[in-house]
């Protein structure tokens, strides 16, 4: 097991040093660099541009170095836990994603444990009571949640809030909370703007788990050692969660590796369309902008915590479920 | 650095004194009062400069009080520099008129369009109490302009005529004196610009991140703490006072920025050392605070309508009139509808530098841009995209300049799909295939593809409707959506054959304002982005015009630059214009578009309608928001 989890650790490094060249590379594809879509974005609002200040700038930026002593000064800055200079925000990268973060997970957290308790009841009930009606009108109501589109949904749900409930539109708090520290007032105007986004994001979520869990469940439910215990008359209840339910989480550790960068990621169209002070908006604008190193070093830690989800997630099927075998080898 | 104030203060409470007296009549600012009383602040009398401005009124104005927060709406943290444009407090300004007038100096005498003495007003302070001086001027020239390292390749392009560059002097603490050999017409534009030309920093700040003044250790430090290169990063991050984003950056604008970036909401406090007073002796401004909200810009209309902006138009479009206006009444705010100052709200460019040679051959036959306008049916357009609210028009000056003259307007404008085949015929290009396209030299079909730069569907809509008359005159349209870079290396290249963007940047111009953009001077003038780049880089690179008539326009903007009166200006730009008429380097469609803009109803002094532009009107800028005012339950 040790030896399983130390090579996979060590594997690690070349996939991460790959990851970082394919990063940077595909963030330097589109034409130009972030001085040229900034003197692009000056020009359409008529604004005069300095060509003087361009070139200054693009010296001090590192701009007009070649692109491979760029990538090197990117690695070796993130081994030592410098992340670069955000270019649009004229900032440290690590103090302009500060903040967001914290928001980041809150939604996050909020929006998991949402979906699980959604999903988990809902799914047990439609696996348990197969073809009733309950399992038909909920099927319905999670393929509905699957196949409205987030945007529009987080839209209406804006609209509606903001004329019944008087909640402002967009962002996660009240204006006037905003920059200020922590008081019982913001907690509350916090929770008030946090179900929206809590439900647009959850429901496709949801909707995917409650159908992956009937499935599994499905699938358990008809084995011959579940018939073998109604036999002996286990209570259905007992029977249910001592051997189906339990076999048919297998998916659900598996899906913890997606889950870290899904968790800092943020689910980044909402967040854009409900104007949320999360990390996704950043990412994309620094994505459009070019401002290559807050772009980059965000994907390089996303895929960072996709690694290390997966590697956990991993281990922590290997110990829950003992059919699964470490590495081909062990079958000879 | 506070002791040195504090010193100074008391310095200044001595001899000030005498002008205390005449300054009776000004009342204290009631935000400020506990400030003043509490000895962190002087009273108002000895914070405004002795010659302070008085500001005055138009009919449709009052003067208000001061009190009140206003919201505004911005989609990026970049945006708020948005706030120094609309502060608009600078060296020189444009009047509601339009005439250039001494703002932040007391009065400017010019001599032969080259010698400009600039007063300053005595006892004008910068926003942290520091005395505003010549030695803030010396400052930029010596230390900045002229500072190999911060500015390498010498003072900025304003500064500078045929190569000359300019004699300034400080005679005393209030005058400053820039004297070329022959007349600079630059000059006071660009102080006047929306997005000004600085020829003045705080150097009382500044100067503790400049090696001319502070010792290598430090700096060293800061250079490392900070994560840049060299102290001139350090030096110029703090240094930006367009950008607003150091909060410790002394300024000279009605509102100063508050809060470090990052952040989701910026306050703008009231800049307590302002220059202007109103005519009951109270300061400027009238609004303590401006709070910025920054919300992503799709989500600017909705949160508009939902009442949270007391001043919006930026993000806003004319698409989303009708909501703002059912939802006015509920929120209490006014829609208004102002005008952009574009000399065209869209114009095709039809590349005359493309790669094409039988396209370009073509496209530079005067009587085949012709034929292009006269087979657009802009009335059509306008019906259809824009409620019939805008004007069918070449890309040219509006009505409101003085320069404006109907046929600049007219010429070639109507629809006459008669004159543009007969014109068509004459160029050789009678063939059509069986879709009735016509056929090029080389055989084949006369298909042009415009290429957009993809921000609005309301271009890819506008083309739409040109395809459809194009076709009559047997011109097929295509039109290709990329993103702004793309879209402007295809025209650089050359791969384009034509571009659809807006007009003239200024569509309300003087005779004393530059006539370059009608001349092919930038590289990003999309009819002759080659012919432009060459002038930019001074025969570097480009290509030097092939036309006569666009080698006139040249020589005709360097005569304006050169001309001594008026009337030789006013010559000059007619000139040009006609040119353009006449030569349809550009095929302007429509423009005066109106621009919605939200004003809440507790909020006075905002005109009913007026010109939203950068340039020249520094959007709200002319119109004075220092002078706007909330009523008082906003208070």
């Amino acid at each position: 097991m040790l030896r399983y989890v130390l090579r996979r650790i060590l594997a690690m490094i070349p996939t991460l040093l790959v990851i970082s060249v394919l990063v940077f590379v595909i963030i330097q594809l589109p034409p130009g660099d972030y001085l040229e879509s900034h003197i692009a974005e000056l020009q359409s609002q008529g604004e005069a541009v300095d060509e003087q200040k361009i070139q200054f700038l693009r010296e001090q930026y590192g701009l007009d170095k070649p692109l491979a002593e760029q990538y090197w000064y990117w690695l070796i800055g993130m081994l030592q836990g410098d992340f670069g200079y955000s270019f649009e925000y004229d900032l440290p990268v690590t103090e302009v994603v500060g903040d967001r973060l914290f928001l980041t997970v809150i939604i996050a957290t909020a929006t998991i444990l949402f979906t699980w308790m959604i999903a988990f009841p809902i799914g047990i009930y439609s696996a348990t009571h197969q073809y009733s009606w309950g399992d038909y009108g909920l099927s319905t109501l999670g393929f509905l949640g699957l196949a409205t589109p987030n945007f529009l949904l987080a839209l209406v749900m804006l609209y509606l809030a903001n004329v019944y409930f008087g909640t402002s539109i967009g962002g996660l708090m009240d204006p006037e909370y905003i920059g200020e520290p922590w008081s019982m007032d913001k907690l509350v105007s916090i929770l008030e703007h946090l179900w929206i986004p809590v439900i647009v994001i959850g429901t496709s979520g949801t909707a995917g788990m409650i159908r992956r869990l009937r499935a599994n469940l499905l699938d358990e439910l008809q084995k011959q050692y579940v018939t073998t215990g109604r036999a002996k008359g286990l209570p259905p209840g007992k029977l249910l969660r001592k051997y189906p339910l339990r076999i048919a989480l297998n998916f659900f550790v598996a899906d913890v590796g997606s889950l870290l960068p899904t968790v800092i990621s943020g689910a980044e169209i909402v967040a854009v369309v409900m104007s949320l002070p999360t990390t996704g908006p950043l990412l994309l604008s620094a994505l459009q902008s070019q401002d290559m190193y807050l772009a980059g070093s965000f994907l390089m830690f996303l895929a960072l915590l996709t690694v290390f989800g997966v590697l956990i997630s991993d281990i922590a099927l290997a110990f829950l479920d003992p059919r699964i075998r470490l590495g081909g080898t062990a079958n000879k | 650095m506070t002791p040195v104030i504090a010193r100074f203060l008391l310095l200044l409470m001595l001899f000030g004194s005498s002008a205390v007296q005449a300054m009776e009549w000004l009342k204290e600012t009631p935000n400020l009062l506990a400030k003043v009383q509490a000895g962190e602040l002087p009273p108002v009398a000895q914070r405004v400069p002795a010659d302070v401005q008085v500001v005055q009124f138009s009919p449709d104005q009052s003067p208000g009080e001061q009190g009140g927060q206003l919201r505004l709406l911005m989609g990026k943290q970049k945006d708020i520099r948005q706030m120094v444009i609309y502060g608009y407090a600078r060296l020189v300004g444009y009047t509601e008129e339009l005439k250039l007038k001494a703002d932040l100096l007391k009065s400017i005498d010019v001599v032969d369009g080259r010698v400009f003495t600039l007063h300053l007003r005595k006892g004008h302070k910068w926003s942290d109490g520091h005395p505003f001086t010549s030695e803030d001027f010396r400052y930029y020239w010596e230390d900045i302009a002229n500072n190999p390292e911060l500015s390498k390749s010498g003072p900025p392009r304003a500064l500078v005529i045929d190569g000359q560059l300019p004699k300034v002097e400080f005679p005393d603490a209030h005058t400053v004196r820039y004297s070329w050999p022959v007349p600079n017409p630059y000059f006071l534009t660009a102080l006047a610009g929306a997005s000004p030309l600085y020829i003045y920093k705080p150097g009382h700040y500044l100067r503790q991140f400049h090696a001319r003044y502070q010792s290598e250790d430090v700096l060293e430090k800061m250079v490392k703490d900070e994560g840049k290169r060299n102290w001139m990063g350090v030096h110029v991050n703090r240094d930006r006072p367009y950008k607003a984003t150091n909060p410790e950056l002394p300024t000279l604008q009605p509102w100063k920025n508050a809060t470090k970036p990052p952040a989701e909401r910026f306050i703008f406090e009231r800049n307590p050392f302002y220059h202007r007073v109103d005519q009951n002796g109270r300061q400027l401004p009238y609004i303590d605070s401006v709070a910025i909200g920054i919300a992503s810009s799709g989500l600017v209309p909705a949160k508009t309508g939902a009442g949270e902006s007391d001043l919006q138009a930026r993000y806003l479009r004319m698409d989303n009139f009708t909501f703002l206006k059912t939802t006015a009444k509920r929120n209490n705010f006014d829609v208004r509808l102002w005008q952009t100052a574009k000399g065209a709200h869209l114009a095709l460019y039809p590349n005359l530098n493309t790669n094409d040679d039988v396209y370009r051959e073509l496209l530079r036959d005067v009587r085949f841009r012709r034929a292009l306008s006269l087979a657009i049916h802009r009335y059509e357009i306008n019906q259809v995209v824009y409620f019939r609210l805008v004007q069918e028009s070449n890309n040219t000056v509006l009505a409101e300049s003085p320069l404006y003259r109907p046929e600049y307007q007219n010429d070639w404008v109507q629809f006459d799909v008669e004159l543009a085949n007969r014109l068509l015929d004459e160029l050789g290009l009678s063939e059509r295939d069986d879709r009735g396209v016509r056929l090029l030299a080389d055989g084949r079909p006369l298909e042009i593809v415009v290429q957009t730069a993809g921000e609005s569907t309301e271009q890819t809509d506008v083309l739409e409707l040109v395809h459809d008359s194009w076709l009559q005159a047997g011109i097929k349209l295509y039109s290709i959506p990329s993103t702004r870079e793309v879209f402007r290396n295809r025209i650089f290249s050359g791969d384009a054959i034509m571009s659809i963007w807006s007009g003239l940047e200024n569509g309300i111009p003087t005779a004393e304002n530059s006539p370059l953009a009608l001349a092919p001077t930038s590289k990003y003038q999309y009819q002759w982005p080659q012919w432009g780049a060459y002038y930019e880089s001074g025969g570097t690179s480009g290509e030097e015009p092939e036309l006569p008539a666009a080698r006139e326009l040249l020589a005709l903007s360097n005569q304006w630059s050169q001309a001594t009166t008026h009337e030789e200006r006013v010559q000059i730009w007619h000139k040009m214009l006609d040119i353009n008429r006449d030569r349809m380097f550009t095929i302007g469609i429509v423009n005066r578009v109106p621009h919605p803009v939200v004003v809440n109803n507790s909020l006075h002094n905002v005109p009913t309608t007026g010109f939203y532009d950068i340039a020249p009107g520094a959007y709200f800028g002319i119109y004075k928001p220092d002078t706007f005012w909330f009523d008082e339950e906003r208070r």
